[in-house]
């Protein structure tokens, strides 16, 4: 007998309720105006071109560690995810948990950086941005962390500028490129790279956003939209869900060139691993890296696979490696509940344990803000 | 009756009250049940009509969107509410399937003309997505343009397109020609995309079969036309999934974002010309422009640290050689200082002396 029945009388009444939640929702979404992302407040302290470096206010009171904490995000999605609303931020977590935390934001580059190149932004941009930090805070060397295709960045940079870096943190991020699971690895193969830049200039993020949902057409463009009329009726569920679409088709254009040489140094090449990244003058060795290193991965990353990333054990210069494994997404490594009670005090307590060890009796009580009887946040 | 413009709960009630009665009406119009679901789909779509010139444009998207998934998630459940009786209780779906399945190859075939399918028209997804990244890159709207067929006429484009301008205009003519050329180029690899997909539908039928067996054997019933949905969404996804990840897509997809942007060049091509026939700045001479900058902005940077590193530079060297001269003699600076006191007493004396005159 087919397992399927579905009597008329139930047909009718999930119709009447589909009907009812997109009338009701309705409402609620004409009156949801303006969707807030970047909820932390923060001050800009440094411009250059598109970019911004912002530094995050943390509550007053709060203790803050001697070292800050840099993020480099990636180029093609905007970094407010990492701070996307108030009970989802792993920025505000971080501050929580008593780090001085940085971001580079780089905006959205038109025409005129297309010429900007992987030594522009790595060497140039992130350098600058880190010598703003070291000044500002009279230190030789600040704290990392890098997100996805800016953990990729960061690994370069470190390589390159080692005595910058006190303490490398990657999430997310991509190391080697050619894992047999890698689809947007597998595609971007067949693409012809100079042809693309060549013709486009800038890539444009209507491209990303497409080969992105590409990964899961059937859920990312279908059952999406099911899924909302069961948020209509919830103002704030229909608030956060219109948060992630904002953030998801918000997809700056790619500075040509920089596009052009990440695809083949790091995509064509798999350059990180195979040792061939030329950044300007330098090529980068991962075994330069010899601060402290902790790689954090999604078990479900359908982006970026658990061992694109963890091909990072091994291949650097440090004699102190850890990885910290999350059980979920790329996008709910940032966003998810259970996110927020555990990457930003695993950080915290990475970072804090390094201090200890490094700056001896000083440091203590720079770690990770201990907090009584409060349970996860949510 | 609420004041909210877009609903209140009394249309649930009128909603429920025209189905009854468009039912009843069809039954008796041709003798037989209406699809309850295309009845809900009118409903929905006047509804929609009567509300949605009050709705602001950007929610229109979103609306349609979530109209499209919830008549495709309902459809479903009627598809298979319309299986025939025998063939469900037989356990073999043979039937119920081979339906689906050609469903798809209509819906597939379709190719926009109007007819929206049942189920299988989640299969076009992939289709139309591309189709509006393609809209947003083109400059012409809906996309590109037919590619020229050859079928039936004894006409041969191959050999049309590799004919020689002539005269004056040579050039524009075979640029022409090359835009037409690669539009046909264009044509076969979106065909040929567009086949992987119709394989694929045919694939996902064969999976759920399998999928349904499985629920059969755990004494499990799919009750709810979500859940269909919801099971359907996966089987498609998990093949999908298995047949992206092959060279064979990864071909095809290379070869058709490569053939559009090939057409995007040519078109970049004519367009520069026609700004060169105007005196105006052409996207070539801009990108020269933008590469000049930047190796001067780069230029400049270097040269600023460079001046800067020779400033610190001289400037550690000007203190290391004081440090140096005062180490290297210690007593020098001593004894100078004793001879400027000398001098100075010795002045000061004289200067009495000469007050004393």
């Amino acid at each position: 007998m087919l397992p399927i029945d579905v009597k008329p009388d139930k047909l009718v009444k999930e119709m009447s309720d589909f009907s009812r939640k997109l009338g009701r929702g309705v409402e609620n979404l004409l009156d949801a105006g303006e969707i807030d992302t970047g909820v932390t407040p923060k001050e800009a302290v440094y411009r250059e071109d598109k970019l911004t470096l912002y530094r995050y206010r943390a509550e007053k009171g709060a203790k803050q560690g001697k070292v800050p904490l840099l993020i480099v995000y990636a180029l093609v999605n905007r970094p407010y995810m990492t701070d996307i609303q108030e009970n989802r931020s792993t920025v505000r977590n971080l501050l929580a948990e008593g780090q001085d935390v940085y971001l580079i934001d780089w905006g959205y580059p038109d025409g005129a950086d297309s010429s900007l190149t992987l030594d522009d932004y790595i060497n140039g941009y992130i350098d600058r941005c880190v010598d703003v930090i070291r000044r500002r805070h009279d230190l030789d060397s600040i704290n990392l962390l890098g997100i996805c295709q800016g953990g990729a960045f960061s690994l370069c940079y470190t390589a390159l500028h080692q005595e910058k870096v006190r303490n490398l943190i990657t999430m997310v991020t991509p190391v080697d490129f050619k894992t047999p699971d890698n689809l947007l690895s597998a595609w971007v193969q067949e693409i012809d790279i100079d042809l693309l830049v060549d013709t486009l200039g800038n890539v444009p993020g209507e491209l990303l956003n497409w080969t992105f949902l590409s990964l899961k057409p059937f859920s990312l463009t279908g059952q999406k939209y099911v899924n909302m009329v069961d948020l209509l009726e919830n103002e704030q569920n229909l608030k956060n869900f219109l948060r992630m679409e904002k953030w998801i088709f918000d997809s700056p254009d790619q500075a040509g060139e920089t596009f052009r040489q990440f695809i083949r140094e790091f995509f064509h090449k798999n350059g990180l691993i195979n040792g061939t990244v030329q950044i300007g003058p330098s090529v980068v060795d991962l075994k330069q890296i010899t601060c402290p290193v902790l790689n954090i991965y999604a078990e479900q990353d359908h982006l970026v696979p658990p061992d694109a990333t963890r091909a990072l054990r091994g291949r650097t210069g440090s004699t102190d490696y850890s990885e910290v494994s999350f059980p979920g997404g790329h996008i709910g490594i940032y966003v998810s509940g259970k996110a927020q009670s555990q990457i930003p005090p695993a950080i915290a307590g990475w970072l804090g344990k390094r201090a200890e060890e490094e700056e001896g009796p000083r440091a203590k009580g720079l770690g990770p803000r201990k907090k009584k009887g409060q349970g996860p946040r949510a | 009756m609420s004041d909210k413009p877009f609903w209140n709960d009394d249309w649930v009630e009128i909603q429920r009250r025209y189905w009854e009665s468009w039912s009843e009406m069809s039954r008796k119009a041709v003798g037989a049940e209406d699809s309850a679901v295309k009845t809900w789909e009118q409903a929905l779509d006047h509804w929609w009509q009567a509300v949605s010139p009050a709705a602001p444009e950007m929610a229109h998207d979103f609306m349609g969107r979530m109209m499209e998934q919830g008549k495709q998630l309902f459809r479903l459940a009627e598809s298979f509410q319309n299986a025939d009786p025998g063939d469900a209780q037989s356990g073999d779906w043979s039937e119920t399937l081979a339906r689906l399945s050609a469903e798809v190859q209509r819906a597939l075939s379709s190719k926009g003309e109007g007819q929206t399918p049942g189920m299988m028209g989640f299969w076009e997804m992939p289709l139309h997505s591309w189709q509006t990244l393609v809209s947003s890159f083109s400059n012409l709207p809906g996309g590109l343009p037919e590619g020229i067929s050859s079928s039936g006429s004894g006409f041969d484009p191959e050999r049309f397109l590799s004919a020689p301008g002539l005269g004056y205009t040579r050039e524009m003519q075979a640029k022409q020609l090359e835009l037409i050329r690669l539009v046909g180029e264009y044509q076969k690899a979106h065909e040929e995309y567009s086949d992987f997909f119709s394989n694929l539908g045919e694939r996902s039928i064969e999976r759920l079969r399998h999928r349904l067996e499985e629920y059969r054997e755990a004494g499990e019933v799919i009750d709810s036309a979500r859940s269909l949905y919801d099971n359907w969404v996966a089987t498609c996804e998990e093949v999908y999934g298995e047949q992206v990840r092959t060279a064979e897509y990864a071909r095809i997809q290379g070869r058709l974002i490569n053939a559009l942007i090939k057409v995007k060049r040519q078109f970049g091509i004519m367009v520069d010309d026609q700004l060169g026939t105007f005196n105006m700045p052409t996207r070539r001479e801009l990108r020269t422009l933008q590469d000049r900058i930047q190796d001067n902005r780069r230029e400049i940077r270097s040269l600023h640290a460079q001046v800067h590193a020779l400033r610190e530079q001289s400037g550690a060297e000007a203190a290391s050689r004081k440090k140096a001269v005062r180490k290297r003699v210690p007593g020098a600076v001593k004894k100078k200082a004793a001879v400027r006191k000398k001098v100075a007493a010795g002045k000061t004396a004289a200067t009495r002396k000469g007050e004393g005159r």
